[in-house]
Protein backbone atom coordinates (compact mmCIF):
# COMPACT_ATOMS: atom_id res chain seq x y z
CA UNK A 1 0.00 0.00 0.00
CA UNK A 2 1.11 3.47 -1.18
CA UNK A 3 1.37 6.12 1.57
CA UNK A 4 -1.92 8.57 1.25
CA UNK A 5 -3.55 5.46 -0.75
CA UNK A 6 -5.22 4.06 2.28
CA UNK A 7 -8.68 6.13 1.87
CA UNK A 8 -12.14 6.05 3.30
CA UNK A 9 -13.30 4.19 0.92
CA UNK A 10 -10.95 0.85 1.31
CA UNK A 11 -11.21 1.11 5.07
CA UNK A 12 -14.95 0.92 4.25
CA UNK A 13 -14.21 -2.44 2.07
CA UNK A 14 -12.06 -4.04 4.11
CA UNK A 15 -14.04 -3.74 7.06
CA UNK A 16 -17.96 -4.69 5.20
CA UNK A 17 -15.99 -7.72 4.12
CA UNK A 18 -15.52 -8.80 7.76
CA UNK A 19 -17.98 -10.22 10.46
CA UNK A 20 -16.43 -7.04 12.70
CA UNK A 21 -18.59 -4.34 11.60
CA UNK A 22 -21.96 -6.24 12.21
CA UNK A 23 -20.37 -7.64 15.51
CA UNK A 24 -19.34 -3.57 16.42
CA UNK A 25 -22.62 -2.49 15.11
CA UNK A 26 -24.93 -4.96 17.37
CA UNK A 27 -23.11 -4.59 20.47
CA UNK A 28 -22.74 -0.56 20.47
CA UNK A 29 -26.44 -0.55 19.62
CA UNK A 30 -27.38 -2.74 22.61
CA UNK A 31 -24.46 -0.73 24.64
CA UNK A 32 -26.68 2.59 23.71
CA UNK A 33 -30.14 1.06 24.56
CA UNK A 34 -28.84 -0.11 28.35
CA UNK A 35 -27.40 3.21 28.73
CA UNK A 36 -30.99 4.90 27.49
CA UNK A 37 -32.98 1.99 29.57
CA UNK A 38 -30.49 3.30 32.55
CA UNK A 39 -31.37 7.01 32.26
CA UNK A 40 -35.06 6.36 32.05
CA UNK A 41 -34.98 4.79 35.40
CA UNK A 42 -35.69 1.46 33.62
CA UNK A 43 -38.72 2.74 32.12
CA UNK A 44 -40.42 -0.36 30.21
CA UNK A 45 -40.83 1.38 26.99
CA UNK A 46 -36.95 1.83 26.42
CA UNK A 47 -36.68 -1.39 26.21
CA UNK A 48 -32.58 -2.33 25.46
CA UNK A 49 -33.62 -4.65 23.06
CA UNK A 50 -35.85 -2.35 21.30
CA UNK A 51 -33.93 0.28 21.09
CA UNK A 52 -31.00 -1.72 19.56
CA UNK A 53 -33.12 -3.40 17.14
CA UNK A 54 -34.65 -0.05 15.90
CA UNK A 55 -30.90 1.83 15.81
CA UNK A 56 -28.64 -1.46 14.03
CA UNK A 57 -32.15 -1.68 11.60
CA UNK A 58 -31.76 2.38 11.10
CA UNK A 59 -27.60 1.31 10.54
CA UNK A 60 -28.36 -1.45 7.97
CA UNK A 61 -30.27 0.93 6.09
CA UNK A 62 -28.10 3.84 5.96
CA UNK A 63 -25.31 2.04 4.98
CA UNK A 64 -26.90 0.51 2.36
CA UNK A 65 -25.97 -3.11 3.86
CA UNK A 66 -28.17 -6.22 2.72
CA UNK A 67 -29.71 -7.78 5.72
CA UNK A 68 -28.56 -11.06 4.95
CA UNK A 69 -24.84 -9.37 4.92
CA UNK A 70 -24.92 -8.12 8.11
CA UNK A 71 -26.70 -11.22 9.62
CA UNK A 72 -23.73 -12.86 8.33
CA UNK A 73 -21.61 -11.31 10.86
CA UNK A 74 -23.85 -11.13 13.70
CA UNK A 75 -24.52 -14.82 13.67
CA UNK A 76 -21.73 -15.54 16.33
CA UNK A 77 -24.16 -13.71 18.65
CA UNK A 78 -27.05 -15.18 17.46
CA UNK A 79 -25.50 -18.60 17.72
CA UNK A 80 -25.65 -18.14 21.41
CA UNK A 81 -29.23 -17.94 21.65
CA UNK A 82 -29.16 -21.98 22.02
CA UNK A 83 -26.87 -21.90 24.78
CA UNK A 84 -28.62 -19.07 26.94
CA UNK A 85 -31.51 -21.66 26.40
CA UNK A 86 -29.93 -24.44 27.72
CA UNK A 87 -28.88 -22.14 30.72
CA UNK A 88 -32.15 -20.85 32.01
CA UNK A 89 -32.46 -24.28 33.48
CA UNK A 90 -30.06 -22.19 36.40
CA UNK A 91 -33.15 -19.89 37.50
CA UNK A 92 -35.63 -22.09 36.63
CA UNK A 93 -34.22 -24.99 39.45
CA UNK A 94 -33.73 -21.96 41.96
CA UNK A 95 -37.65 -20.98 41.17
CA UNK A 96 -38.59 -24.70 41.96
CA UNK A 97 -39.18 -24.48 45.79
CA UNK A 98 -41.58 -21.80 45.04
CA UNK A 99 -43.30 -23.45 42.45
CA UNK A 100 -43.76 -26.52 44.36
CA UNK A 101 -45.62 -24.44 47.42
CA UNK A 102 -48.36 -23.50 45.13
CA UNK A 103 -48.40 -25.77 41.89
CA UNK A 104 -51.96 -26.21 41.36
CA UNK A 105 -53.01 -22.97 41.01
CA UNK A 106 -50.14 -21.64 38.87
CA UNK A 107 -50.56 -24.83 36.93
CA UNK A 108 -53.95 -23.77 36.49
CA UNK A 109 -53.70 -20.09 35.51
CA UNK A 110 -50.25 -21.01 32.98
CA UNK A 111 -52.61 -23.01 31.00
CA UNK A 112 -55.22 -20.45 31.48
CA UNK A 113 -53.16 -17.77 30.50
CA UNK A 114 -51.27 -19.42 27.43
CA UNK A 115 -54.16 -20.43 26.34
CA UNK A 116 -55.67 -17.49 26.40
CA UNK A 117 -52.79 -15.80 24.65
CA UNK A 118 -52.73 -17.89 21.56
CA UNK A 119 -56.29 -18.09 21.22
CA UNK A 120 -56.73 -14.07 21.61
CA UNK A 121 -53.72 -13.11 19.46
CA UNK A 122 -53.78 -15.66 16.61
CA UNK A 123 -57.87 -14.63 16.68
CA UNK A 124 -57.73 -11.49 16.43
CA UNK A 125 -55.04 -10.82 13.54
CA UNK A 126 -57.35 -13.82 11.49
CA UNK A 127 -60.31 -11.83 12.48
CA UNK A 128 -58.30 -8.69 10.73
CA UNK A 129 -56.74 -9.99 7.86
CA UNK A 130 -53.75 -10.58 8.60
CA UNK A 131 -51.35 -12.87 6.39
CA UNK A 132 -50.78 -16.20 7.46
CA UNK A 133 -46.88 -15.50 8.19
CA UNK A 134 -48.14 -13.51 10.95
CA UNK A 135 -50.89 -15.16 12.26
CA UNK A 136 -48.38 -18.19 12.89
CA UNK A 137 -45.82 -15.71 14.36
CA UNK A 138 -48.51 -14.79 16.93
CA UNK A 139 -48.72 -18.37 18.53
CA UNK A 140 -45.57 -18.33 20.55
CA UNK A 141 -44.82 -14.41 21.27
CA UNK A 142 -46.10 -14.87 24.67
CA UNK A 143 -43.00 -16.93 25.71
CA UNK A 144 -39.27 -15.85 26.51
CA UNK A 145 -38.19 -14.61 23.03
CA UNK A 146 -35.32 -17.26 22.66
CA UNK A 147 -37.43 -20.83 22.96
CA UNK A 148 -40.16 -18.77 20.91
CA UNK A 149 -38.06 -18.18 18.35
CA UNK A 150 -36.90 -21.91 18.54
CA UNK A 151 -40.48 -22.93 18.72
CA UNK A 152 -41.17 -20.74 15.56
CA UNK A 153 -38.74 -22.60 13.57
CA UNK A 154 -40.51 -25.81 14.20
CA UNK A 155 -44.20 -24.96 13.83
CA UNK A 156 -42.91 -23.08 10.46
CA UNK A 157 -43.49 -19.55 11.90
CA UNK A 158 -40.36 -16.95 11.32
CA UNK A 159 -38.24 -16.30 13.81
CA UNK A 160 -37.77 -13.03 13.20
CA UNK A 161 -41.51 -12.00 13.32
CA UNK A 162 -41.40 -13.94 16.98
CA UNK A 163 -38.94 -12.33 18.18
CA UNK A 164 -40.31 -8.49 17.36
CA UNK A 165 -43.69 -9.91 18.77
CA UNK A 166 -42.22 -11.28 21.79
CA UNK A 167 -40.33 -7.72 22.49
CA UNK A 168 -43.33 -5.85 21.70
CA UNK A 169 -45.98 -7.96 23.93
CA UNK A 170 -42.89 -7.98 26.63
CA UNK A 171 -43.09 -4.10 26.63
CA UNK A 172 -47.05 -4.22 25.95
CA UNK A 173 -47.00 -6.44 29.40
CA UNK A 174 -44.91 -4.41 31.34
CA UNK A 175 -46.74 -0.96 30.56
CA UNK A 176 -50.08 -1.92 30.75
CA UNK A 177 -49.80 -4.81 33.54
CA UNK A 178 -50.61 -2.34 36.69
CA UNK A 179 -54.01 -1.27 35.17
CA UNK A 180 -55.11 -4.56 33.80
CA UNK A 181 -54.22 -6.23 37.41
CA UNK A 182 -56.08 -3.35 39.42
CA UNK A 183 -59.23 -3.77 37.04
CA UNK A 184 -59.53 -7.22 38.10
CA UNK A 185 -58.73 -6.63 41.87
CA UNK A 186 -55.42 -9.11 41.50
CA UNK A 187 -54.02 -8.05 45.20
CA UNK A 188 -51.94 -11.13 46.37
CA UNK A 189 -48.09 -10.15 44.86
CA UNK A 190 -47.00 -13.46 43.76
CA UNK A 191 -50.23 -13.78 41.98
CA UNK A 192 -49.55 -10.51 40.31
CA UNK A 193 -46.27 -11.19 39.47
CA UNK A 194 -46.94 -14.79 37.64
CA UNK A 195 -49.47 -13.12 35.83
CA UNK A 196 -46.76 -10.59 34.42
CA UNK A 197 -44.40 -13.29 33.80
CA UNK A 198 -47.19 -15.59 31.79
CA UNK A 199 -48.11 -12.84 29.51
CA UNK A 200 -44.57 -11.04 29.26
CA UNK A 201 -41.78 -13.09 30.36
CA UNK A 202 -38.63 -11.37 30.64
CA UNK A 203 -39.75 -7.69 29.90
CA UNK A 204 -42.25 -8.44 32.59
CA UNK A 205 -39.99 -9.94 34.78
CA UNK A 206 -37.88 -7.28 35.04
CA UNK A 207 -40.89 -4.63 35.77
CA UNK A 208 -42.18 -6.90 38.67
CA UNK A 209 -38.67 -7.25 40.30
CA UNK A 210 -38.55 -3.58 40.02
CA UNK A 211 -42.02 -3.06 42.03
CA UNK A 212 -41.97 -6.21 44.39
CA UNK A 213 -39.26 -8.34 44.81
CA UNK A 214 -41.91 -11.86 45.42
CA UNK A 215 -43.75 -10.03 42.38
CA UNK A 216 -39.95 -10.37 40.51
CA UNK A 217 -39.86 -14.13 42.09
CA UNK A 218 -43.17 -15.31 40.89
CA UNK A 219 -42.74 -14.27 37.46
CA UNK A 220 -39.63 -15.56 36.63
CA UNK A 221 -41.13 -18.68 37.59
CA UNK A 222 -44.06 -17.66 35.23
CA UNK A 223 -41.37 -16.78 32.19
CA UNK A 224 -39.56 -20.47 32.87
CA UNK A 225 -43.01 -22.35 33.10
CA UNK A 226 -44.25 -20.45 30.71
CA UNK A 227 -41.01 -21.36 28.16
CA UNK A 228 -40.80 -25.00 28.85
CA UNK A 229 -44.02 -25.97 28.64
CA UNK A 230 -45.28 -23.55 26.06
CA UNK A 231 -42.43 -25.76 24.28
CA UNK A 232 -43.60 -28.85 24.77
CA UNK A 233 -47.20 -27.79 23.76
CA UNK A 234 -47.48 -25.13 21.29
CA UNK A 235 -45.73 -27.52 18.38
CA UNK A 236 -48.61 -30.22 18.66
CA UNK A 237 -51.59 -28.02 19.16
CA UNK A 238 -50.04 -25.38 16.14
CA UNK A 239 -49.48 -28.36 13.69
CA UNK B 1 -15.33 -20.52 32.96
CA UNK B 2 -14.27 -23.02 30.32
CA UNK B 3 -15.68 -25.89 32.87
CA UNK B 4 -19.09 -24.33 32.80
CA UNK B 5 -19.52 -23.81 28.99
CA UNK B 6 -18.15 -26.95 28.37
CA UNK B 7 -20.71 -28.76 30.42
CA UNK B 8 -23.71 -26.19 29.27
CA UNK B 9 -22.61 -26.92 25.32
CA UNK B 10 -22.42 -30.67 26.04
CA UNK B 11 -26.08 -30.22 27.71
CA UNK B 12 -27.10 -28.31 24.51
CA UNK B 13 -25.42 -30.67 22.28
CA UNK B 14 -27.47 -34.08 23.74
CA UNK B 15 -30.51 -31.72 23.16
CA UNK B 16 -29.61 -31.12 19.33
CA UNK B 17 -28.91 -34.69 19.25
CA UNK B 18 -32.09 -35.76 20.80
CA UNK B 19 -34.16 -33.51 19.07
CA UNK B 20 -32.88 -34.55 15.26
CA UNK B 21 -33.11 -38.05 16.08
CA UNK B 22 -36.47 -38.70 18.43
CA UNK B 23 -38.14 -35.96 19.06
CA UNK B 24 -38.04 -33.37 15.85
CA UNK B 25 -41.10 -31.63 17.22
CA UNK B 26 -39.24 -29.85 20.48
CA UNK B 27 -36.38 -27.71 19.76
CA UNK B 28 -32.40 -29.09 20.66
CA UNK B 29 -31.82 -25.99 23.79
CA UNK B 30 -35.34 -26.76 25.30
CA UNK B 31 -34.28 -30.69 25.08
CA UNK B 32 -30.97 -29.51 26.62
CA UNK B 33 -32.29 -26.93 29.12
CA UNK B 34 -34.61 -29.75 30.55
CA UNK B 35 -31.76 -32.31 30.45
CA UNK B 36 -29.53 -29.62 32.77
CA UNK B 37 -32.28 -29.02 34.61
CA UNK B 38 -32.65 -32.96 35.90
CA UNK B 39 -29.36 -32.93 36.34
CA UNK B 40 -29.60 -29.63 38.73
CA UNK B 41 -32.78 -31.71 40.43
CA UNK B 42 -30.37 -34.70 40.98
CA UNK B 43 -27.41 -32.55 41.75
CA UNK B 44 -29.43 -30.54 44.36
CA UNK B 45 -27.40 -27.60 43.91
CA UNK B 46 -25.91 -25.51 40.90
CA UNK B 47 -22.32 -26.16 40.39
CA UNK B 48 -20.22 -23.23 40.82
CA UNK B 49 -18.53 -23.26 37.29
CA UNK B 50 -21.67 -23.78 35.78
CA UNK B 51 -23.60 -20.98 37.51
CA UNK B 52 -21.51 -18.42 36.34
CA UNK B 53 -21.73 -19.04 32.88
CA UNK B 54 -25.57 -19.18 32.96
CA UNK B 55 -25.55 -16.02 34.61
CA UNK B 56 -23.60 -14.33 32.12
CA UNK B 57 -25.78 -15.13 29.45
CA UNK B 58 -28.96 -15.00 31.19
CA UNK B 59 -28.18 -11.52 32.68
CA UNK B 60 -27.64 -10.25 28.72
CA UNK B 61 -30.20 -12.56 27.31
CA UNK B 62 -31.45 -9.68 24.98
CA UNK B 63 -28.63 -9.37 23.36
CA UNK B 64 -28.50 -12.46 21.51
CA UNK B 65 -31.59 -12.24 19.77
CA UNK B 66 -31.04 -8.45 18.43
CA UNK B 67 -29.35 -9.95 15.29
CA UNK B 68 -32.69 -12.31 14.48
CA UNK B 69 -35.16 -9.50 14.86
CA UNK B 70 -33.26 -7.00 13.01
CA UNK B 71 -34.51 -9.27 10.70
CA UNK B 72 -37.66 -7.21 10.81
CA UNK B 73 -36.37 -4.84 8.15
CA UNK B 74 -36.92 -7.39 5.40
CA UNK B 75 -40.95 -8.06 7.15
CA UNK B 76 -41.22 -4.08 6.65
CA UNK B 77 -43.61 -4.04 3.86
CA UNK B 78 -45.76 -7.13 5.10
CA UNK B 79 -46.67 -5.58 8.99
CA UNK B 80 -47.34 -2.07 7.49
CA UNK B 81 -49.96 -3.79 5.09
CA UNK B 82 -51.21 -5.48 8.32
CA UNK B 83 -50.22 -2.80 10.96
CA UNK B 84 -53.65 -2.62 11.96
CA UNK B 85 -54.32 -6.26 12.98
CA UNK B 86 -50.93 -7.12 14.37
CA UNK B 87 -51.36 -4.25 16.69
CA UNK B 88 -54.94 -5.21 17.99
CA UNK B 89 -53.70 -8.26 18.22
CA UNK B 90 -50.74 -7.49 20.61
CA UNK B 91 -52.76 -5.40 22.59
CA UNK B 92 -55.76 -7.35 23.12
CA UNK B 93 -53.70 -10.26 23.49
CA UNK B 94 -51.70 -9.03 26.24
CA UNK B 95 -54.57 -8.02 28.03
CA UNK B 96 -56.32 -11.17 27.75
CA UNK B 97 -53.50 -13.22 29.02
CA UNK B 98 -52.53 -10.74 32.02
CA UNK B 99 -56.34 -10.78 32.93
CA UNK B 100 -57.46 -14.35 32.27
CA UNK B 101 -54.01 -15.47 34.36
CA UNK B 102 -54.52 -13.60 37.30
CA UNK B 103 -58.36 -14.08 37.46
CA UNK B 104 -58.03 -18.44 37.18
CA UNK B 105 -55.13 -17.82 39.90
CA UNK B 106 -57.55 -16.02 42.17
CA UNK B 107 -60.28 -18.39 41.80
CA UNK B 108 -58.10 -21.68 42.28
CA UNK B 109 -55.84 -20.68 45.13
CA UNK B 110 -59.36 -19.36 46.79
CA UNK B 111 -59.99 -22.58 47.14
CA UNK B 112 -56.59 -24.05 48.26
CA UNK B 113 -55.14 -21.44 50.55
CA UNK B 114 -51.71 -21.61 51.09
Amino acid sequence: MTRGALDIHEIWVYLSGSPLLALILTLAAYQIGLVVYARTNSHPLANPVGIAVILVAAAISVLDMPYAKYFEGAQFVHFLLGTATVSLAVPIFRGLPKMRARLLPLLAALIAGGGASILTAAGLARLLGADDAIIRAMYVKSLTAPIAMGVAERIGASPTLTAVFAITTGILGAVLGRTILNAVRSVEWWQRGFALGVAAHGIGTARAFSVNVEAGTFASVAMGLHGVVGALVIPLVAR
Amino acid sequence: MIAGLVEILLFQGAGEVISRFVVPLIPGPVIGLLLLLGYLVLRGSVPRHVEVVASGLTQHLGLLFIPAAVGVVMYWPNLRANALAVAVALVGSAIATIAVTAVVQKLVSGRHPK
